[in-house]
């Protein structure tokens, strides 16, 4: 009986050496997929804190695959504004405007209605690998959940952060925790998920917090208030013609 | 005795007329500098003074009470109620004119590219009782009430190649610290004094600025003018008060002085001008000086004579202090005479310094207008003839000390 029992303890302080056995490609593709889905719409709204207060802005948004996704804002202040972003472009739809704003070099690095968020935060390609070389620095508990410590260095300069560290679910795949420095390891922003929620039995962040270390007494909360997965969508709501409508 | 030394200084002095005219020339062309630098400062003084209450801040400014705190961070939501604030500064006796503004920064979107610009929401109507208007629009017409529609200054329009009928669309951050984009009309292109309102300054109807920058009736900015009389810090104060009293709310009110660091300093500036005025002068007295004392040891025969003859030292000091004292009075009068002149006339023409200054932030016009003082020039006039007359004093005292018997080793 003890010996059936001293097997059953080792077996299970085994368990994060077992799924650590996985390669760090492996981890970083299903982390990938378990980000991209082949449609989605979710509502939620962004809680910006920065000197001079709290302020919220809420959305609906629409994606397909990992290129393509449409953001309109529902809060007063900014209501009917679009972000549309296909193939790597990022257009900004203004009701007063009579013409479509594309980003472009610095403008990225804006904010997204002043929040933590830039656009170019909204760039990034899901395919992780092809930008980044990836290695595991080790395994940490996070919220109780097991995650592996990925270190990632960008292999050019074409992304927005040329470090990133990030904790990945060793079940789920989902990044509960993100650092995102500059080469030289100061640190730029950083990510921790707050909460989660599921959706057609996969784990969803519900509850994101973004803080911009470069600036002061900054945070935003990204709030998913409702999430679907592959609903169905009109492929042209992701088109320049149609962001004006 | 008097009488007879003055008539012997001017006899001296007509000796060699060419040295004493060189001798005046010296003052006279510090004389003239000085009034013409006087004149330049006080045009730069008044001008800067003109410009930053029409443009800038009126001659008191009301803001809200943290603006100026967080004016680096662009705090667009840090607003004054207008439809509050207005009645409570329409009941004060030494109001002449309130115009409301909104000063913001944003881009112009022009070909795929951001060019910066900033922005100034206008009551074009009531800015009438501060910039004259129609002389700075030179082509087209001022923005309508309730029209997206801009006045563009000259030079920002030629170097985004935009003419009027053009729509250009701007971008900004809003009052809710998010962002937002309208398009307006290119209706007007306007050709400030100053040379950054033409390079960087889009103006807009402030009621589309508010909608722009969601900011309700709420404006930035209220700029008053006072009627004369009135002692403007003490008036912002009693403002503030009021204000304070009648909406409960705080602002920021501040004369245009407080808030324009470099008019200050160039009001402190005049005072150094004075000072570098001194150097000028005894500059211009070195020449007297030299002259004065080639003069002593050339009637080295003379003055031991004179001395020999019973003349006292203080005599022969009163002698060539007079000397020196009437080319200084006559040098310094042609010289102010002159530069008062030049200046009148540059008053009229003014100088253009358009090339100079383009580029340059400050608040200072293009083309300066030296202003002619005849209060400065007096001043500049008596100044001139006292420390000319005074450097003469240190060659004439040497005449005093030269012993006869010394003197007449020259004959």
């Amino acid at each position: 009986m003890k010996r059936i029992f001293l097997i059953i303890i080792i077996l299970i302080a085994l368990i994060p050496f077992a799924l650590s056995a996985i390669t760090v490609e492996e981890i970083i593709n299903r982390m990938d997929a378990a980000e991209t889905f082949s449609t989605s719409f979710s509502r939620g709204e962004i809680l910006s804190t920065d000197r001079f207060g709290q302020k919220t802005s809420t959305f609906n948004a629409w994606a397909r695959g990992a290129d393509e996704s449409l953001i309109e804002f529902t809060s007063v202040a900014e209501r009917g504004q679009k972000v549309l972003r296909t193939k790597g472009e990022i257009y900004l739809f203004y009701p007063d405007a009579q013409e479509l704003i594309r980003l472009q070099g610095a403008a990225l690095r804006q904010s997204l209605l002043g929040s933590d968020i830039s656009y170019e935060d909204m760039t990034g390609e899901k395919n992780t690998l092809a930008q980044y070389t990836a290695t595991i620095e080790g395994q940490e508990s996070i919220g109780g959940r097991f995650c592996h410590i990925i270190t990632m260095v960008a292999k050019s300069r074409t992304v927005a952060y040329p470090v990133q560290k990030i904790w990945v679910d060793m079940e789920t795949f989902m990044v509960w925790k993100a650092q995102y420095s500059t080469q030289n390891g100061r640190l730029l922003k950083e990510m921790e998920v707050l909460g989660t929620m599921e959706v057609d039995g996969r784990i969803l962040p519900s509850r994101t917090a973004v803080s911009d270390k470069l600036k002061k007494d900054s945070k935003t909360i990204m709030v998913l208030t409702e999430m679907q997965i592959d609903p169905p969508l009109d492929p042209s709501i992701f088109s320049l013609q149609n962001l004006t409508w | 005795m008097k009488m007879k030394l003055t008539r012997v200084a001017f006899r001296n002095l007509s000796r060699n007329l060419r040295r004493s005219i060189l001798s005046g020339s010296a003052i006279a062309v510090s004389a003239l500098s000085i009034v013409m630098l006087f004149g330049l400062i006080m045009g730069m003084r008044d001008d800067m003074a003109q410009n930053l209450k029409m443009f800038y801040s009126g001659e008191i400014s009301i803001r809200h009470a943290q603006y100026e705190e967080f004016e680096r961070y662009n705090p667009i939501h840090l607003t004054v109620d207008w439809k509050a604030v207005e009645p409570v500064l329409q009941q004060n006796p030494a109001l002449e004119a309130i115009v409301p503004r909104i000063n913001f920064p944003a881009s112009l979107y022009i070909n795929g590219g951001n060019h910066p610009v900033l922005g100034v929401g206008a009551d074009f109507e009531r800015e009438k009782s501060l910039i004259d208007l129609t002389a700075i629009v030179r082509q087209g017409r001022i923005p309508s009430l309730g029209a997206n529609e801009m006045l563009i200054g000259a030079t920002l329009a030629r170097d985004l190649n935009l003419k009027l009928g053009d729509s250009v669309t701007m971008l900004s951050t809003t009052a809710a610290r998010g962002s937002n984009a309208i398009t307006w009309k290119v209706v007007g292109l306007a050709v400030f004094p100053l040379s950054a309102l033409n390079a960087k300054y889009v103006w807009v109807p402030i009621d589309r600025a508010q909608y722009f920058l969601r900011m309700g009736t709420d404006v930035q900015d209220i700029l008053m003018m006072v009627k004369s009389g009135y002692d403007e810090k003490a008036l912002a104060v009693e403002i503030q008060a009021e204000i304070q009293q009648a909406t409960g709310t705080l602002t920021d009110v501040q004369t245009w002085k407080q808030l324009n660091d470099f008019y200050s300093l160039l009001e402190v500036a005049q005072y150094l001008y004075y000072l570098i005025g001194i150097f000028f002068f005894l500059l211009g007295s070195t020449v007297i000086i030299n002259t004065t004392m080639m003069v002593i040891y050339e009637r080295m025969r003379e003055i031991g004579t004179l001395s020999a003859l019973g003349m006292q030292g203080s005599e022969l000091t009163r002698l060539f202090f007079l000397e020196g004292a009437i080319v200084s009075a006559i040098g310094a009068a042609v010289g102010v005479a002159c530069g008062m002149l030049i200046t009148w006339y540059l008053s009229k023409a003014g100088l253009d310094f358009t090339d100079a200054m383009s580029g340059i932030d400050i608040e200072i016009s293009s083309v300066l207008y030296p202003k002619l003082n005849l209060w400065t020039a007096l001043f500049v006039y008596v100044y001139a003839v006292v420390v000319s007359s005074t450097a003469t004093l240190i060659p004439s005292r040497r005449a005093a000390r030269i012993e006869p018997v010394e003197a007449l080793r020259y004959i």
